[in-house]
């Protein structure tokens, strides 16, 4: 019968990838290289755990094993954790597979024997629905569904002997500095963009935040260009996505870029000095005003 | 000396691009094209490593006719010849029929030593035609890299992964991605505007390349692209007194229960 596959190297993202395999109503086969995650894997609701045994095990030295196994039980449905790593493995394993492959997934479902899912286009601008020929793949980002409840009953664990793609050589890997803050958790937000003309000048926006017990968030060229705060703070298509009661851009246009990433955001509100700027338009509350005026009047005002 | 080969997409600039507001669809009428952003990290990041050790590049495009529009803006970013594919099939192709024309057209004028590619298009955003490459190809990949170094036939590279980053390395030919922090892509001088004019580019007829109907169709079909809508209420002070839009944002702030 066929069947729905998963596979993250992200443990959580792993698990939060049996919901949506789950609701589309086909056994679920879960890849891990993780003998601990198995057991859990197959706790949650996976029939069959499938642990990958090799020499390496990370997602992009085991991806053309992956998709020889696939090809092999062949599935029908393949959902993969959306990180970077994950990102690789799937599209090797959808050309592997000849298969249409739906990039950050936000929604799925089997209609007519096809996998139709949702995704963003143009940044963010837009989202399209993609009908998908199976056997069809599809990567799932962090956060998307929430982890099921354990099954009733257990599924069971296999170990299959897997060869690791040994053509690239791992020198060396360097965990991120992070100052483990998780502003997806924050309820509010201060974000902070180009506007700030120095790094010390982002003390404004601190003292803002303080006042409004909010974190800081930034644009992505003050976190990868200005290197002015971590990259885990930075909010677009190629970082956090967050959804806090209130987000306060400060001197950022809003380009859609960034936008993506808050734009579930309850409440908006922008200060910039260009009454043009795009976030305006997606924003609820505005000032067109210098921030260097108005947040220090912000603050005090908030502060009686 | 290395042959490299950079493959880029020709998209439509999405700051262009308007939202219908009775049916929310795209109006893409007044949208101008543009090499897709990272591509042109992956441009220059080849053009640099030909112009200090030597060797040539060629640059790769599949697109609808409209791909003939970026000749010249390639060319004066250092690539020594153009090869494009242009055919409407270009139009809905998704990274699976993408892949299998790239492939085919380097099958068809390769071997290269080095593939470059960005990290995905700035329109579909994909991210999926460097590892697809590798695959149909059968070569190894380096994605999502920071830093990179050709040396000797053999490729270092930093990929920066989320949450960490990772060093690589890999002998002999390759296809690598590239992120839009590697590099500053150059604005072309006029002199280089100037030689893009000499420097040959060819197209390759999409019949030329052997590809079955299948390897044509897609298995992901886009159906009905929607904005998305922004629903704010979009209250702006902007009076002169600073002190007066401040005070109305704070009332503003306090009936959404957020002071």
């Amino acid at each position: 019968m066929a069947a729905t596959f998963i596979f993250s190297e992200d443990a959580a993202l792993a698990r939060q990838l049996l919901t949506p395999a789950l609701a589309l109503g086909q056994p679920v086969v879960a890849l891990t290289t993780d003998p601990a995650e198995a057991q859990t894997l197959a706790s949650l609701g996976a029939g069959r755990v499938l642990l990958l045994k090799a020499a390496a095990t990370s997602p992009e030295a085991l991806a053309p094993a992956i998709a020889e196994l696939l090809a092999k039980e062949q599935a029908s449905v393949v959902l993969v954790g959306g990180t970077l790593r994950g990102k690789h493995l799937a599209a090797h394993v959808a050309a592997a597979l000849k298969a249409g492959l739906t990039t950050d997934a936000k929604a799925l479902a089997l209609v007519d024997g096809k996998l139709e899912t949702q995704r963003i286009l143009y940044a963010g601008l837009a989202v399209s629905a993609e009908v998908v020929t199976l056997p069809a793949v599809a990567t799932i980002p962090q956060r998307t569904f929430l982890a099921p409840a354990p099954a009733a009953q257990a599924g069971t664990v296999e170990s299959v002997e897997v060869a690791a793609d040994t053509r690239v050589s791992v020198l060396n890997v360097t965990p991120m500095e992070s100052e483990g803050v998780d502003i997806t958790a924050a309820i509010k937000l201060v974000s902070v963009g180009r506007g700030f003309a120095q790094k010390a000048d982002l003390a404004l926006a601190r003292e803002l935040g303080a006042v409004l017990k909010a974190e800081l968030a930034c644009t992505r060229g003050i976190a990868e260009d200005e290197h002015w705060l971590p990259i885990e703070r930075y909010i677009g298509i190629s970082g956090q996505t967050v959804k806090p009661e209130l987000y306060l851009a400060v001197g950022l246009s809003g380009q859609v870029q960034h936008m993506v990433g808050c734009r579930e955001s309850k409440v908006i509100v922008a200060i910039n000095k260009d009454e043009q700027a795009p976030i305006f338009e997606a924003a609820d509350y505005g000032i067109v005003g210098d921030l260097y005026t108005v947040l220090p009047l912000l603050t005090a005002a908030l502060k009686n | 000396m290395p042959k490299l080969l950079v493959c880029y997409k020709w998209v439509l600039n999405e700051q262009d691009i308007k939202i219908r507001p009775d049916d929310l669809s795209l109006d893409t009428s007044r949208a101008k094209g543009k090499i897709s952003d990272f591509d042109r990290n992956a441009i220059e990041e080849a053009s640099l490593i030909v112009e200090q050790q030597g060797g040539t590049v060629d640059a790769l495009s599949y697109g609808t006719s409209a791909v003939k529009q970026s000749v010249k803006d390639v060319l004066s970013r250092g690539p020594n010849r153009l090869l494009w594919v242009g055919d409407p099939s270009a139009e809905e192709a998704d990274a699976y029929v993408i892949a299998s024309v790239l492939a085919a057209a380097i099958r068809k004028n390769g071997p290269y030593d080095l593939i470059l590619c960005g990290e995905g298009s700035s329109d579909m955003f994909y991210q999926q035609i460097p590892a697809r490459l590798a695959a149909l190809l059968d070569l190894p990949c380096l994605t999502f890299v920071q830093k990179m170094t050709l040396e000797g036939g053999a490729v270092t590279a930093l990929r920066k992964l989320g949450d960490c980053t990772e060093q690589v390395s890999v002998t002999g030919p390759a296809v690598v991605s590239v992120l839009s922090e590697i590099n500053k892509p150059r604005i072309p001088s006029l002199k280089q505007v100037l030689g893009a004019a000499k420097k040959p580019s060819e197209e390759i007829p999409i019949a030329s390349l052997g590809l079955t109907p299948e390897e044509l169709a897609p298995k992901a079909v886009r159906k009905s692209p929607k904005g998305f809508l922004m629903n704010r209420k979009n209250v702006v002070y902007k009076e002169s007194d600073a002190a007066a839009n401040v005070a109305k944002l704070v009332a503003s702030l306090a009936a959404e229960g957020l002071r």
